[in-house]
C-alpha cells in the first residue's frame, strides 16, 4: 500500500524539509518504519523505545488518532493519509 | 446576578439578532465571568473580542510586560504602552475600559502557577488560554476538570494554529451532571489528547520560529466563538473536534478526538490525578524559551512589597534604571555580561541575558538581595 505521511514543520529538518513523504506499508508501524529507515534522525525524535512512540507525538490516520484504533498496528489501505501532529505550544 | 438595564443591551443589537444568542443569550454573556489566562497574542484578541461581546467580568492574568516586538500581533497594545513599560494585564485593563465601560476587569500581574491559579479561576464560567507553554495549559486543564469549568485551548506558531474546547466530564461521585453533559456534549480533556508536552526542540515557540499576526487572531477568534456558544448555553453547537490548520499551506483538518475519553485512561479526567495543580512539576524558575531570559517566581511574604525607590538608587550606579508603580527595569553589567533585570513589586523577577537559572538567581541575589 502506498500511503502519504505528512510531516509537521518542527520535524521537517529531519526529512530534507519535505512536507509529505510517500512510503509503503500495510500498518502504521510499517509505514513509520519505512519512513524512519529512510530518515534515521526522524526516528530518534519519534520513538521513546523499540516499539513505542513518544507520548508527545500524536499520529492520525485520516484524522483519527491511532491510540484509539489499533495504535501502531492500525491497518492502512492504499491512499491513506498518515499525519504526525504535535501539540502547538505558542501563542 | 446583577440586574441589567434595557439600555445597557442596546449596543449589542447586532449580536442579539443571532438566533443562537438573542436577548436571553446576551444577558447570559453579561452575567458571565471569564478567565483569560495569558494576555499576549491570543489573550489580547480574546479579551478584545469578549469585551466587545459584552462579557460581564473578565479576569486577566499575565506575568509579562510589553515589548516593541509584541505590537505586530498583540492588538490591545500600542507604542505608548511600550514607552510607559506597562505590564500587559494593566495595559489591557486600560484599553478595555475605553472599548466597553460596562465590562468589569480584574487583573493579576503575576505568573500563573499551582499556588494561585484556583484563586484566579474561582467562580469563572469558562477559561480561555492565551498561553505560550504547555505546563500552564495542563495546569488550567487540571483546574477545569477538577472544578468542572469549560476550558478552550488555543495555540499558534509560525503559520499554524490549533484550537479545542474542553467540556469536562464529571466524576462519578459528583452529585449532579453539568448542563453540557445533560446536552450530551462533554469532551475529552487536554491530557486525553496530548499526554505530554512536547520538549524544547520539538516545540517551536513564537519567539524562535516566528508567528504570522493573522493566524493568532484566527485561533483566538475561534476560541471566542466556542466561548460564546458555551456561555450562551449552546453546548451542542460546540465544535467536537481538534481543529488544526496551516494558513500558508492552506490545510485545515478536524481531528476526531471524541473516543479519547471512552477508550483512554487519562491521568487527569479519568484517574483524577491533578499532577500540575499539586505542583508536582513546579520549580521556582522558568526559562522563557526563545527570549534568552529566566523568570524567578519566588515571592515576598504576603503584603510585603519591594521598595523600588531604594533599589533604583542602588542600581543607578550599574546602568539605566526605569520604574513605575508596577515594575522596575535596570540594565546591569556584571563581569562584562549585559543583563536586563525586571522586578515586580511582589518580588518576582525576569532576568534577560541568560538562559541559566543559576546565573539569573545570582544576579537577583547580588543586585536585589536574597
Ligand atoms: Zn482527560
Amino acid at each position: 500500500m502506498e500511503v502519504t505521511i505528512s510531516i509537521p514543520t518542527a520535524l521537517r529538518p529531519q526529512v530534507d524539509n519535505k512536507d509529505t513523504v510517500k512510503v509503503t506499508g500495510s500498518s502504521v508501524r510499517e509505514a513509520l518504519g519505512a519512513l524512519t529507515a529512510q530518515y534515521p534522525e526522524l526516528g530518534k525524535r519519534l520513538y521513546a523505545g523499540e516499539n513505542e512512540l513518544n507520548r508527545f507525538i500524536n499520529v492520525y490516520v485520516n484524522d483519527e488518532d491511532i491510540r484509539f484504533m489499533d495504535n501502531l498496528d492500525t491497518a492502512l489501505k492504499e491512499g491513506d493519509e498518515v499525519s504526525i501532529i504535535p501539540a502547538i505550544a505558542g501563542g | 446576578m446583577t440586574t441589567i438595564q434595557t439600555t445597557e443591551l442596546d449596543r449589542y443589537h447586532r449580536q442579539m439578532l443571532l438566533p443562537g444568542i438573542g436577548e436571553e443569550g446576551q444577558r447570559k454573556l453579561m452575567n458571565a465571568k471569564v478567565f483569560v489566562c495569558g494576555c499576549g497574542a491570543l489573550g489580547t484578541v480574546i479579551a478584545n473580542m469578549l469585551a466587545r461581546a459584552g462579557v460581564g467580568h473578565l479576569v486577566i492574568a499575565d506575568r509579562d510586560f510589553i515589548e516593541m516586538t509584541n505590537l505586530q500581533r498583540q492588538i490591545l497594545f500600542d507604542e505608548s504602552d511600550v514607552e510607559n513599560a506597562l505590564p500587559k494585564a494593566e495595559a489591557a485593563r486600560r484599553k478595555i475600559a475605553q472599548i466597553n465601560s460596562q465590562v468589569k476587569v480584574t487583573t493579576f500581574i503575576d505568573d500563573v502557577n499551582h499556588t494561585n491559579v484556583e484563586k484566579m479561576a474561582a467562580d469563572c464560567d469558562i477559561i480561555l488560554d492565551g498561553l505560550d507553554n504547555f505546563e500552564t495549559r495542563f495546569l488550567l486543564n487540571d483546574v477545569a476538570v477538577k472544578h468542572r469549568i469549560p476550558y478552550v485551548y488555543g495555540g499558534s506558531v509560525g503559520t499554524t494554529g490549533m484550537t479545542y474546547a474542553i467540556l469536562p466530564h464529571s466524576h462519578p461521585d459528583d452529585a449532579n451532571e453539568t448542563p453540557w453533559e445533560l446536552a450530551g456534549a462533554a469532551t475529552p480533556c487536554l491530557r486525553c489528547i496530548f499526554e505530554q508536552a512536547p520538549p524544547p526542540g520539538m516545540n517551536p515557540t513564537c519567539d524562535t520560529a516566528g508567528v504570522l499576526g493573522p493566524v493568532v487572531s484566527i485561533v483566538a477568534n475561534y476560541q471566542c466563538v466556542e466561548a460564546i456558544k458555551i456561555l450562551t448555553g449552546n453546548y451542542s453547537a460546540v465544535r467536537p473536534t481538534l481543529l488544526s490548520f496551516d494558513v500558508w499551506e492552506n490545510t485545515i483538518r478536524q481531528l476526531k478526538v471524541a473516543r479519547a475519553y471512552d477508550v483512554g485512561n487519562c491521568l487527569c479526567c479519568k484517574q483524577r490525578q491533578f499532577e500540575f495543580l499539586e505542583g508536582k512539576f513546579a520549580s521556582g524558575t522558568t526559562t522563557l524559551c526563545g527570549r534568552n531570559a529566566v523568570q524567578l517566581t519566588q515571592k515576598l511574604a504576603e503584603g510585603r512589597k519591594l521598595d523600588f525607590d531604594e533599589i533604583a538608587q542602588r542600581l543607578a550606579a550599574h546602568g539605566q534604571v526605569k520604574a513605575n508603580k508596577f515594575m522596575l527595569r535596570a540594565d546591569i553589567t556584571d563581569n562584562g555580561n549585559a543583563y536586563e533585570l525586571t522586578l515586580f513589586t511582589d518580588g518576582r523577577a525576569i532576568v534577560k541575558g541568560t538562559k541559566e537559572a543559576n546565573v539569573a538567581k545570582s544576579i537577583y541575589a547580588k543586585y536585589v538581595g536574597a
